[in-house]
């Protein structure tokens, strides 16, 4: 049996490593600076508040997929694209009258099928993934302004109350159903990444894949299924954002390849795979979207966030590099 | 059972015939037969470039010979992929291809092999447990399954490949170049690991360079050089001098 | 083990060359009135292309040896804007051009300098120090060009130097020419080049022969700043103005570039004579494609496939010879 305190322990253990206690502790530093030092202190207001749950879901759905596949290793720059090119077939397919969830169903396979696709391309291709999703990130949206012609394209949800409520409307009054989205893949990736034997695939053919490889593990199948996974997530946030906006533009998505990156890095992602916690990820992001927000509110201009996540990238990679230095100087 | 003799009439456990290996236009294996029965301890002495790692990823299923058969508890086998090498119960621990160092030892153990329940998750428990019980009967005490193999030392590092290929209850287990670069107690530490093997009826290959090394652990010695079979001596019957003069003069006598 | 010249500057291989011919070809048939081959076009090219190309062949050489430098984007218009700010303050151009060399080689050494020391994948860590300067050229110059066409006209032969053309032919391509046979030697004769290739092939073997690794990786960081700001210089001169958004997109091409030139994403492959061929293979299917009337994204999404395309098809070569 176990002993007292240790099943506790498990559970930190699973959740929980020195970088998710950093990024955690980085996290409600921001909050507090950020609550005290604005203008007005309107980054606690509960517009703000919603505002960032709605963006923030968005970004973070996506975050957790692409962190995944970090972790095993890879790395997938055409979210931003892709994140477009699924808008667009969303409101096309809208406009022809169909029923709206066969639309979000079209619209999912058809994020998971890019996401296919990208690791094909990786793996049997035997492509480095960040070229590989380089290359298709400027494939999907060259195609998506190609065939949208660069306009955008209103999206009429109107007589589909229901649908729309799903996935952008409020439980009990306040919570956006996005955020309820988020919090059950986030709990289902999570459980999956570090209980179940599929994530310890994950954990292995990051870590070592040589390693993985004579365990007769197939590492090109699981990278695959991680790809999969972000073209998936990455079509449902661009359900969700498009019904939020009420249109299509083709120039959503723009720079969040190197945000999402940002985000599974500041969550203790480490950039050489096989290390990394769902719940980190999940922090990391909102951290993003929080920083985001602050150079907003603070009415910085809009340079001002390339510096900052410049800088944001490097010390938290810095950091984590120190930590696992340290870590094995501990024997 | 004697462990340090071959018993002449014990059942072979693997015989490779007439095996020959190509890369592009280098001929890396020539015609190399090798054999080792059960319960047998052999030594894959040669320099480098001899061919001894293209032997064991043959028997390992990551290479496929061009010409030769492989006989596996007397029956003729293909190993096409490492998932038939390992479902033969060959199991190779290779220096940096066998453990991921940021996983815990209780997942290291079982990579590949998780036990879980019905719809794939892991069942924790029986992962520490049991790696903790595999690691003891190595004669290995660590603190906990859940730590990370980035902190151990190299010897007990080969101690985990090892307890992992002893749990799974191969029959065959090859080290490659187990003892390189650990200091003198580890390489004690990793013969300890190898006599459990032993204790247990697993055969073992034992690739190295350190001669001295190979006449301690082994029963046999093969030497290969340049892709072909130079030497395939019991132990009993040489001594270091003999067999570097082999190795050096890449002739016998 | 002597190889003839050729094969050797080739690097065995030749479907860089061949892609060439049949590109050029191509555009020369299918181009509205031939406008491809038309003098005016190509000297318009030629006056585009070393803006990319110059830079391009010191990304390749980064590549060889095996890391990535994709912070040349910012890089670009950094070093553009300091050109500016000196012209504005009645610097002698050719005086602030060489001052601003040590500035992109010091631009470059940061770059180098992190990779090195953290060992960190040098994508993400020229990714980050692209972000930062970006901004920092963003803020400094908040985002505001400054013309320099009045500063430059008290020094003809220097604006003549760098952007001038005898006839039709323009002078950058002599430059980009120049450069491009100037790293060629380095890289293929020199005793450094051997090293970038044993860096970039293993660099556990190349440390055991005694090569400085971390130097070898260091110098070509620095190559590339003082590309970039050659670059800089060569384009604020042509443009007559700096602008914030110069070098967008730079990243990404160069890498195109090298990649359709044969260089290996794994390091150790690759002949500046297929990567030169390789600048001059992107810009001109973006040429062309122009010329073709098809729209800029169609351009943009025709790349990324041939980089995806020209990567798989590189593979499979190599392990053909192998």
């Amino acid at each position: 049996m176990n002993r007292p305190g240790e099943k506790n322990s498990k559970f930190l253990e699973y959740f929980f490593n020195i970088s998710s206690l950093g990024t955690i502790g980085i996290f409600l530093v921001l909050i507090i600076l950020l609550t005290f030092f604005t203008a007005e202190r309107n980054f606690m207001q509960p517009d703000n508040i919603r505002n960032l749950l709605f963006f923030g879901s968005e970004f973070t759905i996506i975050v957790l997929g692409a962190g995944m596949l970090m972790i095993a290793g890879e790395f997938d720059l055409s979210v931003g694209s892709v994140l477009a090119f699924c808008s667009f077939v969303f409101v096309r397919l809208f406009a022809m009258g169909l029923n709206p969830f066969i639309v979000t169903s079209i619209t999912l396979i058809c994020g998971g099928v890019i996401g296919m696709i990208n690791g094909l391309i990786t793996t049997k291709g035997r492509i480095l993934s960040f070229i590989a999703t380089l290359g298709t990130m400027m494939f999907w949206r060259g195609i998506t302004v190609l065939v949208s012609g660069g306009i955008i394209m209103p999206l009429d949800t109107s007589g589909f109350k229901f649908f729309t409520s799903a996935f952008i409307g409020k439980v009990w009054y306040f919570f956006p159903s996005q955020a309820i989205w988020l919090i059950l893949f986030t709990v289902i990736l999570g459980l999956i990444l570090h209980r179940h034997r599929f994530g310890n695939w994950v954990f292995s053919t990051g870590d070592n894949e040589k390693a993985a490889r004579s365990m007769a593990i197939n590492t090109d199948k699981v990278k695959i299924i991680c790809f999969i996974i972000v073209g998936f997530l990455v079509a449902f946030a661009a359900v969700i954002q498009t019904l939020r906006l009420g249109a299509f533009s083709s120039r959503v998505g723009t720079g969040w390849e190197f945000k999402v990156v940002a985000a599974a890095v500041v969550g203790g992602t480490s950039l050489r795979g096989g290390r990394g916690n769902m719940l980190g990820i999940f922090i990391g992001a909102f951290i993003i979207v929080v920083i985001e927000n602050a150079l907003v509110i603070a009415r910085l201009p809009y340079e001002w966030t390339y510096v900052v996540f410049g800088i944001i990238i490097l010390f938290s990679v810095i950091l984590d590099l120190f930590i696992e230095r340290s870590r094995k100087k501990v024997i | 059972m004697s462990s340090n003799e071959s018993n002449s009439n014990s059942k072979e456990l693997l015989r490779m015939a007439g095996i020959n290996k190509y890369f592009g236009k280098v001929h890396a294996l020539e015609d190399i037969d090798f054999k080792i029965n059960e319960a047998e301890n052999v030594g894959l002495v040669g320099d480098n470039g001899a061919g001894k790692s293209t032997l064991i990823k043959i028997i390992s299923g990551y290479h496929r010979a061009e010409k030769g058969q492989i006989y596996f508890e007397g029956k003729k086998v293909r190993i096409s992929s490492p998932k038939d090498s390992r479902a033969l119960g060959i199991e190779t621990v290779y220096q940096e291809q066998a453990l991921a160092p940021d996983l815990s030892i209780s997942r290291n153990i079982f990579m590949g092999r998780e036990p879980a329940t019905a719809l794939g998750f892991l069942r924790k428990r029986v992962m520490d447990e049991e790696s903790m019980d595999a690691l003891k009967s190595m004669g290995l005490h660590l603190r906990s399954p859940n730590i990370n193999i980035s902190t151990l030392s190299g010897g007990e590092r080969q101690g985990v490949a090892i307890a992992r290929a002893f749990y799974f209850e191969a029959k065959l287990v090859i080290l490659d170049e187990p003892t390189m670069a650990l200091s003198v107690k580890e390489v004690r530490e990793v013969f300890n690991f190898v006599n459990q093997l032993k204790r247990k009826g697993i055969s073992v290959i034992f690739i190295t360079h350190n001669l001295h090394q190979v006449f301690i652990i082994s029963d046999r010695i093969v030497v290969l050089s340049h892709g072909k079979k130079l030497a395939d001596i019991k132990k009993k019957d040489t001594n270091v001098d003999d067999l570097s003069e082999i190795i050096v003069r890449g002739t016998i006598g | 083990m002597k190889k003839s010249g050729l094969s050797l500057i080739l690097n065995y291989n030749i479907n860089t060359p061949i892609v060439f011919v049949a590109i050029v070809l191509f555009f020369i048939i299918f181009t509205p009135n031939h406008l491809f081959i038309d003098l005016r076009n190509l000297a318009s090219m030629g006056k585009l292309i070393p803006d990319l190309g110059i830079v391009a062949l010191g990304v390749g050489m980064l590549m060889i040896c095996g890391e990535f430098d994709l912070s040349i984007a910012s890089l670009i218009p950094l070093c553009s804007y300091v050109f500016a700010t000196f012209l504005m303050k009645g610097v002698n151009p050719a005086l602030a051009l060489i001052i601003l060399l040590p500035v992109g080689a010091a631009l470059g050494f940061i770059n180098g300098m992190i990779v090195v020391k953290t060992g960190l994948p040098s994508f993400i860590i020229t990714l980050s120090t692209m972000m930062f300067w970006r901004g920092v050229v963003f803020i400094l110059s908040r985002m505001a060009p400054i013309s320099i066409t009045k500063y430059i006209k008290p020094y003809p032969y220097f604006e003549k130097m760098l952007t001038g053309t005898i006839g039709r032919f323009p002078l950058q391509v002599i430059w980009f020419v120049g450069i491009a046979i100037i790293l060629g030697i380095l890289l293929h004769f020199n005793k450094f080049g051997n090293w970038i290739f044993a860096t970039g092939s293993s660099k556990g073997a190349a440390r055991a022969m005694g090569i400085n690794t971390n130097m070898v990786k260091t110098t070509c960081y620095i190559i590339i700043g003082v590309l970039c700001a050659v670059v800089g210089t060569l384009q604020t001169v042509r443009l007559g103005s700096f602008f914030a958004t110069q070098g967008v997109g730079f990243e990404l091409k160069t890498i195109a570039a090298a990649v359709v030139g044969g260089t290996s994403l794994r390091g150790g492959v690759g002949s500046m004579l297929n990567i030169f061929l390789g600048i001059l293979i992107i810009k001109i299917i973006e040429n062309g494609l122009i010329l073709m009337k098809v729209p800029v994204f169609g351009v943009e999404a025709f790349i990324g496939l041939a980089i995806i395309l020209f990567v798989i098809i590189n593979n499979f070569i190599q392990r053909q010879m192998t």
